[in-house]
């Protein structure tokens, strides 16, 4: 059974949803035979994803039996879903019952009200090793999936449970949708090691978030730097929350001030605070920084999870060998997935990336061995022959003016987006003292808002600069 | 600008709607656009308007446009006019 699921003793919890139902290991390898036996191995599923018990069997149960899902989540744009339907024709879809009129497809079976149909495809010959699909947090319209292998998920899932210490005691609330590789790999981690998964619908700015937290005594929360924000507006640091004793990030940095703050909350607390790093062509995580340093190594991802290894490289594509470096982050590791899938045909292919991927990150190494993500490599501009770094920008202009804010831009000029008038001349000026590049090189733009994704991400193509108000 | 309009302007900048639309249906549930994101900017906005910090409690119970007035009030915010 896929995480070895059925090593647990059958009676133990493995998942509880909003509704309340428990899902028990034994359970959960019952309906995995069950769901295995209703199709040929090896079909495409599509999964329409939701934070709950039928989102997750179905994932488990095609895992389970060598059968392929695509994990979407269940309010995808139906235009992009229309489209990934045509490009990769699946033979069957695992949605919640509540969706099932919009399809009108056969339904073969039905399990924690989810539903199994059937659609007009048939199967279709893909190669072996291939375990799973997902979308990337980056792709918005596009169908553009990476490819997963079985010993990815298990080597990942085994190897962040152990740096994390999981035990069949751990209870992990899981707000990040299963769709997504961090919410996934929580999941992963927590099942390979018989604890028990909390999965909610409920976003962090809801009262029943928090009642549940408290109710089902949540130990562990991951969160993406737009839930640490959250946490914060929350004041979670006065909060009395005697069971909740791990913090993990992940999915984007944290200004530093946030993981300062958090760091000292639980080392005064007798908590545990974990930044980690992770792609979705890596199965998640490839990084973390261990708790007992996350006060000394502030906005620092640490070092390689256990297992894997991590590198720079130069401009040339060169292993950089001194020990306090800059250049791309590289990855080596069990959980490297195979590779991009852009149409169906590629679903044949094999391992192209073989156990080795570059992140596209630019990042700094100190003498210690500890890495700092400085930016993706395509976020940094060079102005006037200086190389900038359009997050780093962000995250001083956040850290001294305390608003949103998002830069962009060519070459040429750095286009900054903020949304407080009051601050235009401030911004342009200090960013211009902070990078030492003239204040002509800058132009500050004002929004209603910034646009961002459901885990929080900026929205950089719905970012309309007719719309805004320019103000050089 | 009195404190009712102030607070009807923070809904309408956010939503990008107009005054006739804020009524007790407009709440967390209905409005389609009121998500947890912007809720987040809904609370600062409406802090940094009436200069107060509120409670856990309230942020997250101020669940629509009526009842984000009665919290208010309690940080004495006045919507009567005198």
């Amino acid at each position: 059974m896929h995480l070895g699921i059925d090593r647990h003793r059958p009676d133990r919890i493995a998942a509880i949803d909003d509704t309340g139902t428990e899902l028990s290991y034994g359970g959960l390898c019952d309906f995995a035979l069950e769901f295995g036996s209703m199709m040929p191995r090896r079909s495409i599923v599509f999964c329409l994803c939701e934070n709950t018990i039928g989102a997750l069997s179905g994932y488990i149960g095609c895992l389970s039996n060598h059968i392929v899902p695509l994990l979407i989540g269940a309010a995808i744009d139906r235009k992009l879903l229309v489209h990934l339907m045509e490009v990769y024709t699946p033979a069957y879809m695992w949605m919640p019952e509540g969706l099932v009129s919009e399809f009108n497809y056969p339904i073969l079976y039905k399990g924690y009200g989810f539903v199994l149909v059937r659609t007009e495809h048939e199967p279709y010959p893909i190669n072996d090793d291939l375990a799973m699909l997902l979308t990337t947090s980056g792709s918005t319209g596009s169908p553009k999936l990476v490819r997963h292998k079985y010993i990815n998920l298990v080597a990942n899932a085994k190897n962040v449970a152990a740096l994390f210490d999981w035990t069949k005691k751990d209870r992990a609330v899981v707000d990040l949708p299963i769709q997504y590789t961090m919410g996934l790999n929580v999941i992963n981690s927590h099942l390979y090691a018989g604890a028990s998964v909390l999965l909610t619908e409920h976003n962090l700015m809801s009262p029943d978030f928090w009642r549940n937290i408290k109710d089902q005594r949540a130990t562990n929360f991951t969160g993406v730097p737009f839930s640490y924000e959250v946490l914060f507006k929350l004041r979670f640091t006065r909060m009395d929350l005697p069971y909740l004793t791990t913090f993990a990030e992940g999915g984007g940095k944290l200004t530093d001030g946030m993981f300062a703050d958090t760091a000292d909350y639980a080392s005064r607390t007798g908590k545990r605070f974990f930044a980690t790093f992770g792609t979705t062509e890596t199965s998640a995580r490839l990084a973390f920084l261990p708790a007992e340093l996350a006060n000394s190594k502030i906005g620092s991802i640490g070092q390689a999870i256990p297992g894997g290894e991590l590198f720079l490289l130069d401009e040339k594509g060169n292993e950089i060998k001194q020990k306090e470096a800059e250049g791309e982050l590289g990855y080596r590791g069990p959980n490297v997935t195979m590779g991009y899938a852009y149409c169906r045909d590629d679903l044949m292919l094999g391992d192209e990336w073989q156990g080795e991927y570059r992140t596209g990150d630019i990042a700094r190494r100190d003498r210690d061995g500890c890495y700092y993500i400085l930016g993706r490599k395509s976020r940094f501009l060079k102005l006037y022959g200086l190389r900038v770094s359009l997050d780093r920008c962000e995250r001083l202009i956040k850290d001294e003016f305390k608003i949103d804010c998002v830069c962009t831009g060519t070459d040429k000029r750095m286009d900054i987006y903020i949304t407080e008038d009051k601050y235009k001349d401030e911004v342009r000026r200090f960013i211009s003292i902070k990078t030492r590049i003239i204040m002509s090189a800058y132009a500050v733009f004002i929004v209603e808002i910034i646009p961002r994704n459901e885990s929080g991400k900026v929205q950089y193509e719905a970012l309309d600069r007719k719309l805004a108000l320019r103000l050089i | 600008m009195n404190n009712l309009k102030k607070y009807n302007k923070v809904f309408t900048t956010l939503f990008n709607i107009s005054d006739n639309q804020l009524n007790k249906d407009f709440t967390f549930n209905n409005v389609e656009d009121w998500d947890s994101i912007v809720h987040l900017s809904l609370i600062t906005e409406l802090e940094d308007t009436f200069n107060v910090m509120l409670e856990t409690e309230d942020i997250l119970s101020f669940g629509s446009y009526e009842n984000g007035m009665r919290i208010l009030e309690k940080y004495e915010i006045s919507f009567t006019d005198v």
